[in-house]
């Protein structure tokens, strides 16, 4: 057992820090410090240095509110970096600004400044801030209330900042409404809570001069699609209320954070990228677990390895905080560092679980206990990533990939003081995206390639926001929304009495601009549209161990697959069975169960091409018809994810349009292929396989986000990578314009794997497809971007 | 990404379709509704075609005429109910006079200070969630005249476009009230017109009007009938007799407004205007019995219920007297209530509202009115009034003995009467901190007789709750 060598103030800056830094990293990696390429074998297989940065200031734009300035000033900001100033010059010149910021470089400033400027310089202004979670804007609520008092204290100008949200209790609903000149909310929210009830917001959206969008990059996919519409009902509310607000965003890392912006707000952006924030010296490590088992390509429980990773640090006094990828890994981890690291009797816990559904006052306890730094480790799901005070720590160690660049950024983010080394150590599972960001860091330490895409124009989605904006206000005759015909969409709601069209002339060959579409049902919309979805048909999930209660939903492209009867569900590490499937009901029972595995469910998919959007080539997108079935499902162990067993399961068809991006193998590269037919077909299973890994990471999406499917039927095969949800959320297009990216990085992702004939980490595991598939699908890469390159 | 229109057109059928059909919206009357609406016309499911073009004849079939009020005007229909007029058990004009002897008491149950007249106030609208999208299609306002008239007006939106010229002629008409007088007005209908106030960007009448909300007075006195619940049509039924023939469910209303908006045919919203006045009128006779009770005080009451009401409406407005006096009645009520339960073994509904019930709350409010006005030995003794009532509740017991240790320890200086009570107190508490709390007041008590009586025989372990309470430190 390990002993902790503890002193009674560890803040204390001890030259022995950065020693305890080199010893612990050659350890791990040893006479490899500092800077080293990537070497293949060993655990370490990266090892990056950024050297430290110093800070770069820049002077406040002349016409900032001197009050403000000397506010600033007593809260230890005297000086801006010069990102800071260059976004604070934007926002005051009315310009919309979007800042690319890692963390800790102080872009809450970016925005606060212009947004408390226009607040002193005209006191009936008003702004709102998004944030994605409520505990982002309970955290902002803080420092600007901080701020705010300094502001009182020299000016005696009150500034009534206050967070508005699901938690705000009805009583001091009314209070918010007149009083605050700064609301603090959420895009579900506004969507529900605010806009629908826009007479009582009067003041605001009169007087609305800055709306701050704050991590913009976690607005993409579904959720991206429904926060544009949002913002398309608050600027026609706002037109209404005849004011015109500037945007103000913040986006971590991604290859298109301007396009982002653009796209989410419909209006044309500045974008400021470079930080002026100083940084410390850091070490970005990869670690690979050792592979166990070469034929299988498994590989030792990165969990163990994460624990391995951490005691190296913690045994030498560094503070560090644990990501996992559950809540249950959390629990798990904490127990490994807990046994390893007992706490000495009546001494304050040092290793503390951090995760969602902990009471407030234990995070609380925690946050503070990790500031003053008697907790040495804390091991959390992503709650910690963003957002909460927990002051710097020294290291950060991931236990899996983090899903995104950006997430793994931000994650890494946690460690790094300004003035001091620190590290940040990514420990990959054997799942196919880690063991592709591992084995090509450059795709994680260069320019970020991944793309956060968003499709407003999704008809399901877009129709149920005209619901929504028709009854905050009437539309016009000649009014747009979106980049459809809203007349057409109107006249659709109109057919099933949702709106009527009141004051249009009687002849139908006339028609004119007069009158108006008023809401003319007595439901509220908004009540029907979750933010988080595309469709509001659902299934709700029952618990019946006890009493029966309500536990979760589940839309309803994703129901089948993972409520079918005997299928696992999980919810914050507690395993259910789902015992009935009520499919017409949209409703699943399911009872409390002990086991060592999950399910995982066989669907057959076939897809039809109603329209081809490109010229017939290789690579296409374009509308498909998808008709999927699940028809089985397997039994996967829990950490070594062996198949235990398998089950039959008879649903209905589910039946979807959506877009695709499909890869068209010619007829003459399939003739020249020297494999039998069978070990043919392995091939484009195994590539597709592949190909979804990387379209995964391309577009910045979760593995249920897209679908795959394979035609075999012609002498040439189709490869389908469809955008998972009813009529496409925009991953199609984008993923067809990075055909030859998809392409090459797929042909790495194979090539570059260890295994022998296959495993999860590239083309699946051995036994779901034949024992040529990696080789075959390679054959069939090469060709096909040899073509490429001839043509 | 532009598709062609009729592609559109079709893809969007395909995705409206299965999400327009909301339940209430879409609930055809049932035949039985159908039946009891006699020749109400049944809501048709929605027609593609406009039939009839609007502003022909709302005139004749509604009865109304526009009101010009400066640059607004607005479709108002009136009606007088004379006098004279029967409704149910009641007279109009009776109702009207009671009005006017009573109108004192309106004071004691709403905000501000009401004065006459009293505009009785009742909305139909296109929803009830509220927001910018939901109307009020009808604002009913009603007062009695000097005849003892009660005279109805109501405004009707005839088309969306005419709503802030409606809103306009409504304040300038509410300008005269003297109070608003609303069934559930000020979680409903108050908010309502008042954000169709705020959409127009007007100022709302309502907003600084006394408001007498009868509902929450009507849920103390009456309400909480096992099968009829406390709404204004059950209210009425119980207390004036009266029963409506053909009457609108409320469901039906906005499904109603929308037909006459599409086709211009008034015909469906008749209904819908006899439906607002009759509640207007419901609300008026309703207000003037409560108004009279208040006035008359605890001997009008009819049963311990509206005793005990009473006794809260009296206690709130400061009247300890006459609140104290109420409670009295209302244990006498319920006394007698009691005994003739007994003989007819009725079954009884929520226990609140049994004479038992009734019986504890009137005590425990007697026993709070003493106490707050120092009569302590009053106070005491209606605490043990209470433990002395059979089936009293636990929390009640637990209120009951701590208010008597305290008192005699206190101020009687019995300890062991103190000692004897905190006991019993800790046998009717059941939550850990309760019991913390006494054995600390246990702990005090024993630590004072010691000091105070040394040679007292040994005392039993203060712990009566057996396993629950063993090994937690009772003494310091």
């Amino acid at each position: 057992m390990n002993e902790l060598t503890t002193t009674t103030d560890t803040r204390v800056r001890r030259p022995g820090r950065d020693g305890a830094f080199d010893a612990a990293l050659d350890r791990l990696a040893p006479g490899r410090v500092p800077d080293r390429p990537d070497n293949p074998d060993g655990h370490v297989t990266t090892l990056r240095r950024m050297p430290a940065v110093p800070a770069q200031y820049a002077a406040f734009p002349e016409v900032l509110d001197p009050r403000l300035k000397v506010a600033l000033g007593t809260r230890g900001v005297s000086q801006p970096y010069t990102h800071q100033a260059e976004a604070i010059e934007h926002a005051l010149n009315r310009r919309n600004v979007v800042v690319i910021t890692p963390t800790a470089s102080g872009k809450t400033l970016c925005y606060n400044a212009p947004v408390l400027h226009s607040i002193l310089q005209d006191p009936s202004s008003r702004a709102l801030y998004l944030f994605p979670t409520k505990a982002l804007a309970q955290d902002q609520l803080a420092e600007l209330q901080a701020l705010c008092e300094h502001i009182a204290g020299a000016t005696g100008e009150q500034i009534g900042v206050y967070t508005y949200d699901g938690d705000t209790p009805q009583d001091a609903r009314r209070t918010i409404r007149s009083r605050a000149h700064l609301v603090l909310s959420n895009p579900d929210m506004v969507h529900s809570g605010i806009l629908p009830h826009h007479p009582r917001w009067a003041k605001l959206f009169e007087n609305l001069k800055y709306v701050v969008i704050d991590e913009l990059h976690a607005y993409r996919g579904v959720f991206g699609s429904h926060l544009c519409n949002v913002l398309r009902r608050l600027r026609r509310i706002c037109r209404h209320y005849g004011s015109d607000p500037v945007f103000l965003c913040s986006s971590a890392t991604i290859a298109n954070p301007r396009e982002l912006a653009e796209r989410l707000t419909e209006q044309s952006f500045e974008i400021v990228e470079q930080s002026g924030a100083p940084r410390g010296e850091k070490f970005f490590i990869f670690v690979n677990p050792p592979v166990v088992n070469q034929q299988l390509g498994i590989r030792r429980s990165y969990l163990s390895e994460t624990r391995r990773v951490a005691s190296e640090f913690l045994k030498r006094n560094l503070q560090l905080i644990v990501f996992a990828q559950s809540r249950l890994s959390t629990e798990i981890l904490t127990t490994y560092l807990k046994d390893d690291f007992e706490n000495e009797p009546g001494q304050p816990e040092r290793i503390r679980g951090y995760r969602g559904g902990y009471l407030p006052l234990r995070r609380r306890e925690i946050e503070k206990g990790l500031r003053e730094g008697s907790v040495r480790a804390v091991v959390s799901t992503n709650a910690l990533e963003l957002g909460i005070d927990i002051g710097a720590l020294d290291v950060a160690v991931m236990a899996g990939y983090p899903g995104t660049i950006a997430a793994t950024w931000q994650r890494a983010g946690r460690a790094g003081r300004r003035a001091s080394r620190s590290a940040a150590v990514m420990v990959a599972s054997s799942a196919p995206l880690d063991q592709f960001i591992v084995r090509n860091p450059s795709y994680f330490f260069d320019a970020s390639p991944e793309r956060a895409l968003i499709d407003p124009d999704n008809l399901h989605i877009l129709v149920d926001h005209v619901k929504c904006a028709a009854f905050e206000l009437p539309f016009t005759p000649v009014e747009q929304f979106g980049r459809h015909d809203v007349q057409e969409v109107l006249g659709i709601l109109a057919e099933q009495g949702l709106v009527y069209r009141t004051g249009a002339s009687d002849d139908p060959d006339q028609p004119s601009d007069e009158g108006q579409w008023n809401w003319t049902s007595e439901s509220y919309p908004a009540d029907a549209v979750s933010l988080r979805s595309v469709s509001s048909d659902n299934f709700i999930i029952v618990d019946i161990t006890q009493e029966p209660r309500v536990i979760g939903e589940t839309d309803f492209t994703s129901g089948p697959s993972t409520l079918h009867e005997k299928a696992i569900y999980i919810v914050e590490g507690t395993l259910y069975q789902v015992e009935k499937l009520d499919f017409e009901g949209r409703k699943a029972y399911v009872r409390e169960i002990d086991c060592d595995y999950y399910t995982d469910a066989i669907t057959y998919n076939r897809v039809t091409i109603i329209d081809t959007f490109s010229e017939p080539a290789v690579a296409s997108n374009g509308e498909v018809h998808v008709v999927s079935r699940v028809v089985g499902f397997k039994k996967i162990k829990f950490y070594t994810n062996e198949n235990i067993g398998s089950g039959e399961l008879d649903l209905p068809e589910q039946q979807m349009h959506t877009t695709s991006y499909w890869l068209t193998v010619p007829a003459e590269l399939m003739g020249v292929l020297p494999f039998a037919s069978d070990d043919r077909r392995d091939g484009i299973v195994g590539l597709s396989f592949a190909m979804k890994q990387v379209a995964q990471l391309l577009l910045m999406c979760d593995a249920h986000d897209i679908g795959i499917s394979i035609d075999m039927e012609e002498q040439s095969p189709r490869i389908f990578v469809y955008d998972n949800y009813p009529g496409g959320i925009g991953f199609s297009a984008p993923l067809y314009r990075m055909h030859d990216e998809l392409l090459s990085a797929t042909q790495r992702l194979i090539s570059e794997c260890p295994c022998e004939s296959g495993c999860p980490g590239c083309v699946g595991p051995v036994g779901n497809t034949g024992p040529l598939a990696k080789t075959a699908a390679l054959r069939i890469l090469d060709l096909l971007l040899a073509d490429r390159i001839a043509a | 990404m532009t598709m062609n229109p009729v592609r559109l057109r079709d893809r969007l059928r395909g995705i409206v379709k299965p999400a327009a059909t909301s339940p209430a919206a879409s609930a055809p009357p049932s035949a039985a509704e159908a039946a009891a609406g006699g020749s109400a016309p049944a809501v048709a499911p929605l027609p593609s075609a406009p039939a009839v073009r609007r502003s022909s004849g709302i005139e004749d079939t509604l009865g109304g005429a526009w009101h010009e009020r400066g640059s607004a005007r607005s479709f108002v229909v009136r009606r007088r109910f004379e006098a004279d007029q029967e409704y149910g058990r009641v007279r109009v004009g009776d109702v009207a006079s009671a009005l006017e002897s009573a109108q004192g008491g309106a004071g004691l149950v709403a905000t501000g200070t009401p004065q006459v007249p009293f505009v009785f106030f009742d909305l139909e609208t296109t929803g009830l969630s509220g927001g910018a999208g939901t109307h009020a299609f009808l604002v009913g306002c009603a007062s009695f005249d000097a005849d003892g008239a009660f005279v109805v007006e109501q405004h009707l939106m005839t088309d969306y476009a005419v709503e802030r010229s409606m809103l306009t002629c409504v304040a300038e008409d509410l300008s005269k009230a003297g109070a608003l007088v609303t069934f559930n007005g000020k979680s409903f209908d108050a908010p309502v017109i008042e954000t169709r106030y705020l959409f127009h960007r007007l100022t709302s009448p309502c907003t600084h009007l006394p408001h007498l909300d009868l509902l929450h007075p009507a849920r103390r006195f009456w309400g909480g009938d096992e099968v009829l619940g406390c709404s204004l049509i059950a209210l009425e039924q119980q207390l004036l007799g009266a029963h409506r023939l053909g009457d609108v469910p409320g469901f039906e209303i906005p499904a109603r407004y929308f037909q006459f908006i599409r086709s211009g045919d008034a015909q469906p919203l008749a209904d819908v205007l006899e439906h607002n006045r009759l509640d207007l009128l419901s609300l008026a006779a309703l207000t003037a019995r409560l108004l009279r009770l208040i006035n008359d005080g605890a001997e009008a009451a009819d049963d311990a219920r509206e005793a005990l009401g009473l006794g809260r409406v009296y206690e709130r407005a400061g009247e300890v007297a006459r609140a104290e006096h109420a409670y009295e009645r209302a244990l006498d009520l319920a006394a007698e209530q009691a005994e003739a339960r007994r003989r007819s073994l009725r079954p009884s509904g929520e226990w609140a509202w049994t004479p038992q019930g009734i019986r504890v709350e009137a005590l425990r409010a007697l026993a709070l009115s003493s106490r707050r006005s120092r009569r302590y030995a009053d106070a005491a003794a209606r605490w043990r009034q209470l433990l002395d009532l059979p089936g009293c509740p636990g929390a009640i017991r637990r209120e009951a003995t701590e208010a008597l240790a305290i008192h005699h320890e206190h101020r009687e200086r019995d300890l062991a009467a103190a000692r004897m009570f905190a006991l019993k107190s800790l046998e009717a508490g059941s939550e850990a901190a309760w019991g913390d709390a006494v054995r600390h007041r246990l702990a005090r008590i024993e630590r004072k007789l010691l000091s105070e009586q040394p040679l007292l025989p040994s005392l039993p372990s203060p712990q009566p709750c057996g396993s629950r309470t063993s090994g937690r430190r009772t003494s310091s």
